[in-house]
């Protein structure tokens, strides 16, 4: 038996796309006024900042240790808190299990928006709430971990087998019951798994809120920074870098022997 | 362990003129006249499609009738309060074929699922069971004989122990009906005749109503009192299991009997 003749390629279609594509590329570099000679020119002052970054300052580390413990904090309050409002969320969100069809679209919207908008804009909003400093951080960092959560494991538990949960209706079990014994333990891994990852991402995004005035480490690095300190910004990002690399590693760790 | 009322017979089951139809237009219970006494082990046969899930179904409540009514002790399945419903469910208990075990959680953990619906809802929220229903879960598993088996990891039993556990799950709610779908389909020869064979035991010492589903006509044979015969959704042959005959088999399948609807070999 012969293998039938190849199929003639799209070549109009590849053409078209690939149009297409470098037509949008050309024209948003011109809309943001992205120059290459430009970038050359300025590659001087890059350089400066290079070596001004350089070496690192060792002597600053001891006074790194309190806000990176901080920052530390602000990601462990946020994934805590936030990992335990996203049950709910997540279950509500879950189109197998939610109890009618009204409140899953409530929390399904209540989802989408917390996570149309940024962690950032949760700082500045938690910012002007109860003021500057780790407490708008660990603020924002709960509903960031709400938002990537329920979205995650909510879609986990719509892939549970549904025979459990209808067991414990045929017991006489209520519908709490149900999410409780039926739903949950099959999704409890994934559960612990999103809750790790959102651990790390908050880590990160504790550094960067940081920069606004949330407090730990991000608050030091934008005031170093601001004053020219180059060489302890330096020993800022090696430090940040070094704890985050360890904290991913350990929650990978975990997550690998959980999956 | 007397487990009902003495003065009272519980457990009778009354279809009347029941009916269900599915949003998809399938038929899947038709008309149907049907009453089962209190102890009585019934096994209900036919091919797939036939309905007997969703006889079993209906009675609990799993599944609405939208025509007719069941009774069970003369008191209408409730089809639209919840409350109701739980209140029969209670001690409605179920078996299925896939055993539907939580894995993860230990063989005690799985049989207090049994009592969920008898303890207040923070104790069972709570992990909090009152010692009485720990007592009455080992008694179940002690019942099938798998007491030892007690503190080990569901998921760690073989599928016999597991269906064994599902037995007691049921059990543990000192119920009045017992419904097994298929409780033997995915086991081998030898795990389905002990399977079979607690099932009976039950019966007989507890006086628990059975409704078991079998698709082996050797195994309804064997060990059914009274055998129910479904095609379509309709009640084709309603009878002792001592006098059914082959072409009482033939007319309920609509076809020749084969290996295939036999656990042993030989037709």
């Amino acid at each position: 038996m012969n293998v039938p003749a190849r199929p003639p390629r799209n070549w109009m279609l590849l053409a078209g796309v690939t149009g297409l594509l470098v037509a949008m590329t050309v024209w948003s570099a011109y809309g943001i006024g992205f120059s290459l000679t430009e970038i050359l020119c300025n590659i001087a002052g890059g350089t400066r900042l290079i070596t001004e970054s350089w070496p690192p300052d060792f002597g600053f580390l001891p006074r790194l240790a309190e806000p990176m413990l901080e920052t530390v904090f602000i990601a462990v309050i946020g994934t805590v808190v936030g990992g335990i409002l996203a049950i709910p969320v997540a279950v509500l969100a879950a189109r197998n299990i939610t109890p009618n069809k009204l409140t899953w679209f409530a929390d399904r919207n209540f989802m989408n928006i917390l996570r149309t908008l940024p962690d950032l804009f949760w700082a500045m909003l938690f910012a002007t709430a109860v003021g500057f400093g780790p407490v708008a951080g660990a603020l924002a960092l709960t509903v960031f971990t709400v938002a990537v959560i329920s979205k995650l494991w909510s879609e986990s538990l719509e892939s549970i087998d549904m025979g459990l949960p209808e067991t414990i209706r045929a017991v006489g079990g209520t519908w709490f019951q149900m999410i409780q014994f039926g739903a949950i333990p099959q999704a409890v891994q994934h559960y612990v798994s999103y809750a790790l990852y959102a651990f790390e991402l908050n880590i990160r995004a504790s550094v960067v809120l940081g920069l606004v005035g949330a407090g730990g480490i991000g608050m030091i690095l934008e005031t170093q920074r601001a004053n020219f300190e180059y060489e302890r910004v330096t020993m800022i990002i090696l430090a940040v870098l070094v704890a985050v690399l360890i904290i991913e590693e350990i929650s990978e760790s975990i997550r690998k022997r959980l999956a | 362990m007397s487990q009902n009322d003495p003065n009272k017979a519980t457990g009778a089951i009354r279809f009347d003129k029941a009916g269900i139809t599915y949003p998809n237009g399938v038929v899947g219970m038709k008309d149907l006249d049907l009453e089962i006494t209190p102890g009585e082990f019934v096994v209900i046969v036919g091919s797939s499609g036939a309905g007997k899930s969703t006889l079993l179904r209906a009675v609990n409540g799993l599944n609405a009738l939208t025509s007719g009514s069941v009774e069970i002790d003369g008191e209408r399945v409730a089809t639209h309060s919840n409350r109701e419903l739980r209140r029969m469910r209670k001690r409605i208990g179920m078996i299925f074929q896939d055993f539907r075990l939580v894995k993860r959680l230990s063989v005690m953990s799985n049989v207090l699922i049994g009592r969920l619906a008898h303890v207040p809802g923070w104790r069972a929220m709570l992990n909090f069971w009152p010692a009485a229903d720990r007592e009455i879960a080992i008694d179940a598993l002690k019942r099938v004989g798998i007491a030892d088996k007690a503190w080990v990891k569901a998921s760690q039993l073989s599928g016999g122990q597991q269906q064994r556990v599902g037995i007691a799950r049921a059990l543990a709610q000192q119920p009045a009906i017992i419904l097994a779908d298929e409780p033997v389909a995915s086991l081998d020869p030898v795990t389905t005749h002990q399977i079979m064979r607690d099932l009976v035991r039950i019966n007989r010492e507890l006086g628990i109503t059975t409704l078991v589903n079998l698709h082996f006509l050797d195994l309804a044979r064997e060990y059914g009192d009274r055998i129910i015969g479904l095609r379509f959704g309709e009640l084709v042959y309603d009878g002792s299991a001592k006098t059914v005959t082959d072409e009482d088999f033939r007319n309920i399948y609509g076809r020749d009997f084969t290996e295939d609807d036999l656990l042993e070999e030989e037709v």
